[in-house]
């Protein structure tokens, strides 16, 4: 029998990571460009998991008629949208009429934390307290089993089938062909980042950063490598080490969603006129007024990214947990503040991988921790925000 | 249960409240901290005032303690009195030490940082509270809360007709000041906006009566409110002012509830209850004054002392430095104070008269358990505070008593629905304090009083020095 380990808290780290980065980025979205530091934003992602379910397990709640039941899929694109139209009634009657009024930052916070109150207890009066989940197909459960022995690496796929665990495939490397394989992806990275860097200027913006494509290779290539590279099955009778990692297609799923938002986020800021406008506003207000930036416009397309960004962290995270609560999006505030903090609250970039990284500490530290200490895992979090605010108050990406 | 009772409970409440918002108040209102874990130092002063003064061995406790402090002082003349004291010293000073390690890594800081690591340190505070039970037995609470003087109570001084012309006097002497000042506000209103506020009380008393009837009066019945409320709105309109013609609505509604309701319903005795509010006729053998009465005087005068505290800190040299640092903390900082030391120790006396406040709903509730200090308590706090108008003392006292009046008051509601409905209605309760606190920084974020003014020792035109 094969134990899960720390290899398995790291991809479980990974999901939630990316889950709290997705509400991160949102959030920095809206704390630098509209300055407003937004308590709202956990039930933000509360309003589009519930937008979601209304439209894919109505019967579910109690007031919502009982009409469209759609898949998953289309549920979940369906109620991103709706909340992106909500994310848009909350500057219009909101956020918008606070700012003309020049209110300051302590103000705006109140007025999110009234916000917050509001849609929080909105979902739980049309919603109810109970946990509720979508009505999804039911999740297929595969094992990946590593076991290090004497003479090479050998790899497992097992799947429980009507009780018994069933092997699907198994194979394996020798220790010379791991090194190899791992020598050729850190060569690729390499390479990649001294050629995506070499033209690095004041006035080059690359679409991706050379650091991050970097990264990228090195496991793109690796894993290609390791697929070319597979040899016959090792014994593993005897193993030095060995670990399972869970993996299911759901998550392959958060992680591509994921992944494709960071992309879409990453091309409206950096490369249209729209995306220029809102990272002007961030760094001077005024002064991209006087360059003839509509500062309205600007805000309200934040406000709406933000939600539609909110709404997919949240219909991913009651996906992921199984689970939809009215506080789940409250729950999961402190995280995505720490993220944000962390990274810096004016770096959007900073806020993904400081989502990330909170991510990764909570479910690493949950694993390393005894099993009591199990309730903790946002005090995590917050472990890490205090010390970074100690340390490095402007965040560990920030240049403020 | 007889409305004296409902509102000595109601006024105990509100005045516990109003010392957590006073702490607030100091913060948020004059020093610009926005501490969304104020609710923390009211869990602390709580539990640290119940430990102290539990027997040792309490059935059904596993927590740490009790330390048994009334029972270390037994031999001392008023021990228990004593040991509850000195139990709430502790406990401010821990709550004050607390909010020292929660200020000194962000109060440097901008003041955004400072709320969410407040609201932070005070969820996982709440968790670590609600899940270990060696702490302060978890969730299931502590019971055998030490009440001081309980067992001298009631207070009776003799024969009922004495307790009766005794306490019945000292409470009817109150209700007719109140009475007095609200009356020397409204003195002087418009007359036919007084008149209009006369028929708006009336109609929505009547309203309000119908609807109880049940039945298809109820739709009649809120129909007659709202008229009610649309004559007050012209009323107000009226008046050109809001405060006479509410003032003046607000007292005739509360007496024809107070004195009139149990006219309707036990005669002229109800109405004479309610006026001796003080005294309970039902308790012991004479009847006479009540622990829960008690309490409330003992809460009053804690809000009393820290009123007069809290004024005469604003007032000071000091009060001015904490409200230069919430205007523009370099100007204090250029002239040469130490902000931050201020900042901390606003953080500080806040938190300890937070703590008090915990202290006292303690005593008043005789059973603490975690679900009584959720987030929710600090939110509210500043809903009140806000309503009252920030950086005002007479604000919070007013905010305090218009909110929980408004959030006890919508309880009656629940009767009037299916009991499965109960979360639903307290979501809509929450939903409406949330949009309330959005329109009024909206409409009037000064609050109903604005911003106090102070003694500053140099007169209004004294050359332009003036606040």
């Amino acid at each position: 029998m094969v134990d899960t380990g720390l290899v398995n808290a790291l991809a479980q780290g990974v999901v939630t990571g990316s889950i709290i980065a997705a509400g991160a980025l949102g959030l920095s979205l809206v704390y630098s460009i509209a300055e407003v530091p937004n308590f709202a934003h956990g039930d933000m992602l509360t309003v589009g998991a519930y937008l979601a379910l209304a439209l894919n397990n109505p019967g579910e709640l109690p007031f919502v008629p009982n009409a469209v039941a759609v898949p998953f899929a289309v549920a979940a694109v369906g109620g991103v949208v709706v909340a992106g139209v909500f994310g848009g009634v909350y500057e219009k009657a909101v956020f918008s009429r606070f700012r003309d009024r020049d209110a300051d930052l302590i103000t705006m916070v109140i007025v999110s934390l009234g916000l917050a109150l509001f849609l929080r207890n909105l979902v739980l009066f049309l919603a109810g307290s109970a946990n509720v989940t979508y009505e999804t197909v039911t999740r297929v459960d595969t094992n990946v089993d590593v076991y290090a022995t004497g003479s090479g690496v050998g790899v497992e796929l097992t799947k429980r089938i009507g009780g018994d665990i069933a092997t699907l495939d198994a194979w394996g490397y020798g220790w010379l062909t791991v090194l190899a394989v791992l020598a050729v992806a850190v060569a690729a990275g390499v390479a990649v980042y001294r050629w995506r860097s070499a033209d690095t200027g004041y006035e080059r913006v690359h679409f991706v950063s050379p650091r991050v494509l970097a990264v990228a290779t090195t496991l793109v290539v690796g894993a290609a490598a390791a697929a070319v590279a597979r040899g016959g099955a090792v014994s593993t009778a005897n193993p030095l080490y060995s670990t399972r990692v869970g993996v299911s297609w759901k998550y392959g799923a958060i992680l591509g969603v994921m992944l494709a938002t960071m992309l879409c986020m990453n091309y409206v800021l950096k490369r249209t006129k729209t995306g220029r406008a809102m990272r002007a506003t961030a760094d001077d207000q005024a002064l991209a007024r006087v360059r003839g930036v509509d500062i309205d416009r600007v805000q309200l397309v934040v406000w709406v990214l933000a939600a539609v960004l909110a709404a997919i962290a949240g219909v991913l995270l009651g996906w992921y947990a199984s689970n939809l609560n009215p506080n789940m999006g409250f729950n999961l505030l402190l995280p995505v503040f720490a993220a944000v903090i962390v990274g810096g609250i004016d770096s959007p970039y900073g806020a993904a991988l400081g989502g990330l990284m909170i991510g990764l500490s909570m479910d690493v530290g949950a694993y390393l921790l005894p099993a009591e200490f199990a309730t903790y895992r946002t005090a995590i979090a917050f472990v890490i925000l205090v010390a970074v605010l100690l340390v490095k108050p402007e965040g560990l990406w920030g240049d403020a | 249960m007889a409305l004296a009772d409902f509102l000595v409970s109601l006024l105990t409440v509100v005045s516990v409240y109003t010392l957590f918002g006073l702490g607030l108040n100091i913060k948020y209102g004059f020093t610009g901290l926005v501490d969304f874990g104020h609710v923390l130092y009211f869990l602390t002063g709580a539990y640290v005032t119940v430990v102290v003064t539990l027997p040792a061995a309490a059935t059904s406790y596993e927590g740490i303690g009790g330390f048994a402090l009334p029972q270390l002082l037994s031999g001392v003349p008023l021990g228990g009195l004593l040991a509850w004291f000195a139990a709430l010293a502790v406990a401010m000073v821990v709550a004050a030490l607390l909010s020292l390690l929660v200020g000194v890594p962000t109060l440097r800081l901008r003041e955004d940082y400072l709320a969410i690591t407040a609201l932070g340190i005070a969820t996982i505070l709440h968790t670590v509270v609600n899940d270990e039970r060696w702490l302060f037995n978890g969730p299931f609470g502590v019971r055998d809360v030490h009440q001081p003087l309980t067992g001298a109570f009631p207070v009776s001084l003799g024969s009922f007709i004495v307790n009766l012309a005794v306490f019945g006097l000292v409470s009817v002497l109150v209700l007719a000041y109140v009475g007095y000042r609200v009356g020397g506000y409204v003195y002087g209103v418009d007359v036919r906006a007084a008149a209009l506020s006369t028929v708006a009380a009336v109609l929505v008393v009547a309203g309000l009566g119908v609807a109880t009837l049940g039945g298809s009066l109820v739709l009649a019945g809120v129909v007659v409110v709202a008229v009610g409320v649309a004559v007050l709105a012209r009323s107000i309109r009226q008046a050109d002012g809001y405060g006479q013609p509410v003032a003046l609505f607000t007292a005739l509604v509360f007496a024809a509830w107070y004195f009139g309701t149990p006219l309707v319903t036990t005669g002229p005795s109800g109405t004479l209850a309610s006026a001796v509010w003080l005294f309970d006729p039902t308790a012991g053998a004479n009847g006479g004054i009540t622990y829960g009465r008690f309490v409330l005087l003992v809460s009053a005068a804690f809000v009393g002392i820290s009123y007069w505290w809290c004024e005469r800190t604003v007032n000071s040299p000091y009060g001015r430095v904490l409200r230069s640092i919430r205007e523009d903390e370099d100007v204090p900082e250029a002239l040469g104070k130490e902000t931050f030391r201020y900042k901390v120790q606003s953080m500080m006396f806040g938190s300890a008269l937070a703590a008090a406040a915990g202290g006292l709903w303690a005593t008043h509730i005789a059973f603490i358990d975690p679900t009584q200090f959720t987030a929710n308590i600090t939110f509210f706090a500043f809903t009140a505070v806000i309503i009252g108008g920030a950086a005002n003392n007479r604000g919070v006292v007013v905010g305090t008593f218009v909110f929980w009046t408004l959030h006890t008051g919508t309880r009656f509601l629940n009767d009037y629905f299916p009991t499965e409905y109960a979360t639903q209605l307290a979501a809509l309760r929450v939903m409406l304090i949330g949009a309330l606190l959005m329109v009024i920084l909206y409409y009037r974020s000064e609050g109903l009083l604005g911003e106090q003014t102070y003694d500053t020792g140099v007169a209004a035109d004294g050359g332009g020095h003036s606040e």
